[in-house]
């Protein structure tokens, strides 16, 4: 990992259209400010794992997979109704 | 029943030859107008070669949709339209319309179902939808930060709400 040490205020460019600017440093935590084109998805790690995890676990097995959901489905909502 | 925006995502007219043809060994083959076709230009999180799809009904009337993949045809993932199934969902259009550049009459909006061997435990990802601009298919998995959409939304709840308030 390329460790980079920064002042406030100060920037670190990421190739040719990424630009990160330390803002402010309090405590434990830093206030980062990103810029980049609107291709390039900036995420939490927390939040990037949770979809990605989430993406993962909905792949479908099989199309049995979805017919029997489609099936739980429509008997719940019928249920619902009634 | 289809949304407004759905049905103008359906083919106006087209030649024979602009027909995608999708081969999957688990989910057999399909043959979709090529007009059909998702383009996203970042893939899905966490499938970044992932970037062309189908939507596909899996039966007239019923909410359920196959979204095929064409680069990967063994990944496939079940999407609904949220207002479907989750009571009281308010999609959120106009930032899924500012996030693609395009009208929020224009946006189409599915979310991804998590289902597990017990379908009844099934849950949606309303914190990352899918959403579509229906006129160019130009579509992007959008990220919700905002804390109050679930990634795994419940959408059978373990006993019916009238049981709970009685």
């Amino acid at each position: 990992m390329l460790v980079l040490t920064r002042k406030v205020g100060e920037r670190i460019r990421i190739g040719d259209e990424v630009t990160l600017q330390v803002l402010e440093v309090r405590g434990g935590q830093v206030r980062l400010g990103l810029a980049a084109p609107s291709a390039i998805r900036i995420f939490r790690e927390e939040i990037f794992l949770a979809i990605e995890g989430q993406n993962q676990d909905a792949q479908l097995p099989d199309q049995s997979r979805l017919a029997d959901a489609a099936a739980v489905w429509e008997a719940y909502a019928d249920g619902k109704r009634s | 029943m289809a949304s407004a925006a759905e049905e103008r995502m359906a083919p106006v007219r087209r030649r024979d030859e602009d027909v995608v043809h999708i081969r999957s060994r688990r989910f057999g083959d399909f043959e979709v107008p090529a007009d059909r076709v998702l383009h996203f230009a970042q893939g899905l999180i966490g499938f970044p070669k992932a970037r062309q799809f189908v939507i596909l009904d899996h039966r007239p009337g019923s909410p359920f949709k196959w979204m095929l993949c064409l680069e990967q045809p063994e990944v496939a993932f079940a999407v609904v339209e949220p207002a479907r199934m989750v009571p009281d969902y308010v999609a959120p259009l106009e930032l899924a319309a500012r996030t693609l550049g395009t009208d929020p009459a224009d946006v189409g909006l599915f979310v991804i179902v998590t289902i597990p061997t017990d379908p009844f435990a099934m849950t949606v990802n309303l914190m990352a939808p899918v959403v579509v601009d229906v006129r160019t298919r130009r579509s992007i998995q959008m990220v919700l930060e905002d804390g109050r959409c679930d990634p795994s939304y419940r959408v059978c709840a373990p006993r019916p709400a009238a049981a709970v308030e009685s």
